[in-house]
């Protein structure tokens, strides 16, 4: 197979970042964390709106209409992991991911497991209601949903599971 | 010391880097996550140029203004990131088809994996990340110098990242300078 080789012309970018002037990566990450804690309340109302739109979704009446529902509970979910990454929230982060893997993992020519959902939807509002030092509690519904994730896909889960 | 020249290395948090003037996009069709990327960047120094909310708003400006960094959402209706990344590679755009790309996804899809690999986005970043990760990252693509390939159906940044030593002569330019910068570094600690 034929490789062409580009020369690599310094990116502006690359220019750019060694210019006088600046700021250290330590002021650098003080300044984003800033920035995003102003946004840390409308990143919840987010996760809620979005939590309660994958509660309110009903399952497809014909195989034909299945993708496009468990798309758009796939978006839902995606929409979850987008507003609470940048806060640490990693319990809803990895209860949606199982979500989105339950769902990419699902055959398209069978009809889907609709419990799957309403009990990803129930344990993400039971995470977004439980007190910050629920961690006991937090570890059992995400071990739950782990395992139901195992049941349905042998063989997608880590070996930190 | 840990340096900033490879994948997964850890910013010095007395690094110093300059991003105030670089010309950014973000492309993303959630407004809220849009918003989340451009103050975090902020935080950095870069304020986002182009705001985008589909691979189709960002081809339209891209046509008429360098950009110097892009950062772009996999999933997205209609031209999703991967595509947009393959087309703008392949679009003849100069200096555009060059910037580096960073991709982010809250999920990559089992089936999207190799479109991941092979769409020619320098770094794919899966969410949930922290701001130093991201910032880690940029300053990752900035440093990153390693030639574009044609090969088949891939345009790109070459894929390997060579992690052995070579025995033989370093002829790598940024090898050398990276060595000579150390060598100095070392002999004014000494003296």
């Amino acid at each position: 197979m034929t490789v062409i080789t580009h020369n690599r012309r310094r990116s502006r970018l690359s220019t750019l970042i060694d210019q006088p002037g600046g700021v250290s990566a330590g002021v650098a990450l003080a300044q984003a964390k800033a920035n995003l804690a102003e946004m840390e309340g409308r990143s919840r109302a987010v996760i809620e709106e979005e939590v309660a739109a994958l509660a309110l979704l009903q399952p497809a009446a014909s195989l034909e209409e299945t993708a496009r529902v468990l798309d758009q509970a796939y978006n839902h979910s995606s929409a979850v992991i987008d507003a609470a990454g940048p806060f640490e929230l990693k319990d809803l982060c990895a209860a949606a991911a199982n979500l989105c893997d339950l769902i990419d993992a699902a055959p398209e020519d069978k009809p889907f497991d609709w419990r799957i959902v309403t009990v990803h939807a129930q344990a993400l509002r039971l995470l977004l209601t439980l007190p910050a030092d629920a961690a006991e509690v937090r570890t059992q519904v995400l071990a739950s949903l782990k395992d139901v994730l195992k049941a349905k896909v042998p063989g997608i889960a880590g070996p930190s599971d | 010391m840990r340096g900033m020249n490879g994948v997964g290395e850890s910013l010095r948090e007395s690094a110093v880097f300059n991003f105030a003037g670089a010309v950014t996009m973000v492309i993303d069709d959630s407004p809220f996550a849009l918003e989340l990327t451009a103050q975090a960047v902020l935080g950095f120094g870069i304020k986002v140029r182009h705001a985008c909310s589909s691979a189709a708003e960002a081809i339209a400006v891209l046509r008429d203004h360098p950009v110097d960094l892009i950062l772009v959402d996999c999933e997205m209706p209609g031209m999703s990131g991967y595509e947009f990344v393959r087309w703008l590679r392949r679009s003849g755009l100069e200096p555009n088809a060059f910037a580096p790309v960073i991709m982010t996804a809250a999920h990559v899809r089992r089936s999207k994996v190799s479109e991941a690999r092979d769409c020619g986005a320098n770094f794919l970043i899966t969410k949930p990340f922290s701001a130093g990760v991201l910032l880690e990252r940029i300053v990752w693509v900035a440093r990153d110098a390693r030639p574009f390939l044609e090969v088949g159906d891939y345009f790109g940044p070459d894929r390997r990242f060579r992690s052995e030593p070579w025995e033989g002569l370093e002829r790598r330019s940024e090898e050398i300078r990276k060595a000579e910068f150390e060598a100095q570094r070392r002999a004014s600690i000494e003296l």
